[in-house]
């Protein structure tokens, strides 16, 4: 089976790294982006399973970027991953399919993501 | 005899400039000298209608019989011709007994001493002042010739005793503005009403020449009720009268007096009388203010000119609390107000400590995530030793802790978000202008508009961006008094390589007092009678919050110029900003 792929958006490298190897290990196929933009060029070449978006980017934040990727595909999955939990009260986030403050404990990130793989194609129909 | 000489000496001593008593018992003295009287006496009439026997000549020996008592008007010779306004004469043959007052008791041997007697009313056409006296141990009777001459002389003693009556009255009024003008004076201070009732009742005793005088508050009012103000010594022995008295003065609402209260004791002839007058404000019993007095028997005071003047008082006493009342209620709303600013200016410390924090929060957030994440993979990946493991797991543990404790902070000083949505700037002022020119006064306002019609997006809380605009433009407004000019423009701008939208407004309103321009941003600077001195400070915030600024070109005697910068997206976005 295809591993789910997952677009991984964030400007801090260190961040992405982590994330990566994170999800990596969890059997998910991981690609990067570092800004909003570079994020965009992606998904209009291939499709992702899910993307993975931090919100405080320089150029254009997460939010934008979030409403942009919806005008493209608004079925397409994203989760807000960010270090602060207070855009959680800007409805433009609302948009998202989940929200999840960044920790060092990754497990909030990966429940999530489990949870939207599992909806998005439930294993029992597929198997 | 001359009369005429005696006339002459009369009329010249009446109008000099002595003292009345010298006056009057100098032409007694003439009088007994010139027409031969030993005894030439004047009775005087007392505030309370009796007549005492006041002034006499030089060697009169009746003088000190007659003084010990007053008579009434009609009583005896010298009452009735104070009623009648007749002159009387008598020799010794008619004169009745002791002058026809039985009060007189030790006259009996003395009166033989004389041979004639002469009562004179002094009067003028309308007013009786007094009853002039002459006894002659020489003449047989008073001669007719001689009657004129004595009627002339009483007129003009009794000229002299109006005008002693006149000059009393009016330094009794003058006495009597001044007390009141310093009542005034306390009343429209800004005492604490303590103090202000404390004045009014030393003022009042020293003004009615009382023992003491007594302010009551009875009604529930500043949380002085049953509280007392007194000048001077309440005596144990008149309390419970005093008491008695003030309540029966807020039962009647109406002023009572008594008299003869007091301490009884032998060889004290004088006793006190208590004057009560309730103190009325708008209906309202606020309490009473009581005043006693030594009352003795050959000093009757004026009491129906004083009791006027406490009335006064009272009514001055009621409206002073009413002052009083309004002074603490504006004190306490000021005192309110400054410190709903202390707060304020409080919170707004707060507030910039809070955005501090947070900005420190967030620069620290992502490297801990970092930190603890790779800790955790070490953990994960290596095959250590236990206590290689314990230390990484410590660290893990450490992050964590960290972690929970930004998210502590952040929570504290988490502020109101902002809305944010794509907006239009020359849309949003467009709008801002159509509400305000359907505002008074609006219509004198001349507004040229320069827009860039290629802004680049803008992302901003538009409610909150138009409460800046508003603000600046009501200050415009205001500054140049309903009338002038105001220029608005907008441009893309570049600050530290950012790109910005800039907004600038220009009034013709005189500028700001250069002084002032540091402050014009502050929370509660205002140079407006009624400006909260806020909405400056308000639009400052919020632009900062946008990550913007406002910036302020002044030039005195022309007008200020505000320019709103924005944080904008870049121009190549503008195609693929917000579109629906």
């Amino acid at each position: 089976m295809e591993p789910i792929r997952i677009l991984l958006v964030d400007d801090e490298e260190h961040i992405r790294l982590l994330f990566k190897e994170e999800l990596e290990e969890e059997g998910y196929a991981i690609d990067l982006a570092s800004n909003g933009f570079e994020a965009l060029e992606k998904l209009k070449a291939q499709r992702f399973g899910l993307v993975v978006l931090d919100i405080k980017m320089p150029g254009m934040d997460g939010i934008q970027t979030l409403n942009e990727i919806k005008k493209i595909d608004k079925d397409q999955p994203v989760i807000l991953c960010s270090a602060y939990g207070e855009f959680k009260q800007d409805f433009s986030s609302w948009v998202s399919d989940a929200y999840v403050v960044k920790s060092a404990d990754t497990r909030e990130l990966k429940d999530a993501i489990r949870k939207i793989v599992e909806r998005a194609s439930p294993p029992h129909e597929n198997s | 005899m001359n009369f005429a000489s005696t006339l002459g000496k009369v009329i010249e001593i009446s109008h000099s400039n002595l003292e009345i008593a010298s006056r009057v018992n100098a032409i007694l003295n003439i009088i007994s000298g010139d027409l031969h009287f030993e005894e030439v006496l004047v009775y005087t009439l007392d505030s309370d209608k009796r007549l005492s026997c006041r002034y006499m000549n030089r060697n009169s020996q009746l003088f000190d019989l007659l003084n010990d008592y007053r008579c009434h008007i009609g009583e005896g010779v010298v009452g009735t011709v104070a009623q009648k306004r007749m002159p009387q004469f008598f020799t010794l043959h008619d004169i009745p007994p002791r002058l026809g007052c039985l009060f007189y008791s030790r006259l009996d041997e003395v009166l033989a001493r004389y041979k004639s007697f002469a009562f004179l009313p002094l009067a003028d056409d309308s007013f009786l002042y007094g009853v002039l006296l002459c006894c002659s141990a020489s003449k047989e009777g008073i001669a007719d010739k001689e009657r004129p001459v004595l009627s002339i002389l009483a007129r003009e003693l009794g000229g002299i005793l109006r005008t002693s009556d006149l000059l009393l009255s009016s330094k009794r009024r003058i006495a009597e503005l001044a007390t009141l003008s310093d009542l005034g004076r306390i009343l429209t201070s800004t005492m604490e009403p303590h103090a202000i009732l404390e004045n009014i009742a030393l003022i009042t005793a020293k003004a009615l020449n009382a023992l003491f005088a007594t302010i009551k508050l009875d009604f529930v009012f500043l949380k002085f009720n049953g509280q007392r103000f007194t000048s001077g010594t309440i005596e144990s022995a008149v309390e419970a009268q005093v008491l008695d008295l003030e309540s029966e003065a807020l039962r009647l609402k109406q002023p009572v007096s008594r008299t003869d209260y007091g301490t009884p004791q032998k060889g004290n002839a004088s006793s006190v009388s208590l004057f009560s007058v309730p103190v009325i404000a708008k209906d309202r019993m606020l309490g009473t203010i009581t005043l006693c007095r030594k009352h003795e028997q050959k000093d009757v005071p004026d009491d129906q000119e004083d009791r006027y003047l406490l009335n006064t008082i009272a009514s001055y006493i009621s409206s002073g609390l009413e002052n009083a009342l309004l002074n603490i209620k504006l004190r306490d709303a000021l005192r309110e107000l400054g410190d709903a600013q202390r707060r304020l200016i409080e919170h707004e410390k707060l507030r910039s400590l809070g955005e501090m924090t947070a900005n420190i929060a967030h620069e620290i957030k992502n490297p801990l995530v970092v930190i603890g994440g790779f800790t955790k993979r070490l953990a994960k990946k290596s095959h250590l030793d236990n206590s290689e493991a314990k230390y990484l797991d410590i660290i893990t543990k450490e992050v964590a802790r960290l972690e929970s404790i930004l998210n502590e902070v952040l929570n504290y000083v988490k502020e109101t978000s902002l809305l944010f949505e794509f907006c239009d700037i020359n849309n949003l002022l467009d709008e801002i202008l159509y509400l305000l020119s359907s505002d008074k006064g609006w219509e004198n306002i001349l507004v040229s508009k320069a827009y860039d019609k290629r802004l680049p997006p803008l992302m901003c809380d538009v409610q909150q961006i138009k409460q800046v605009f508003l603000n600046i433009l009501m200050n415009s407004f205001e500054a140049m008094h309903g009338n002038g000019t105001i220029a608005i423009g907008t441009e893309a701008a570049t600050l530290d390589d950012k790109p910005f939208v800039a907004v600038s407004l220009k009034d013709t309103g005189g500028g700001v007092q250069s002084s002032f321009l540091d402050n014009i941003f502050n929370p509660f600077f205002t140079t407006k009678e009624r400006g909260s001195g806020l909405g400056l400070a308000i639009s400052k915030k919020i632009v900062t919050h946008h990550g913007g600024d406002i910036e302020v070109q002044n030039a005195p005697g022309e007008g200020v110029t505000f320019i709103v910068y924005l944080p904008s997206k870049k121009t190549d976005e503008r195609g693929k900003a917000w579109n629906q």
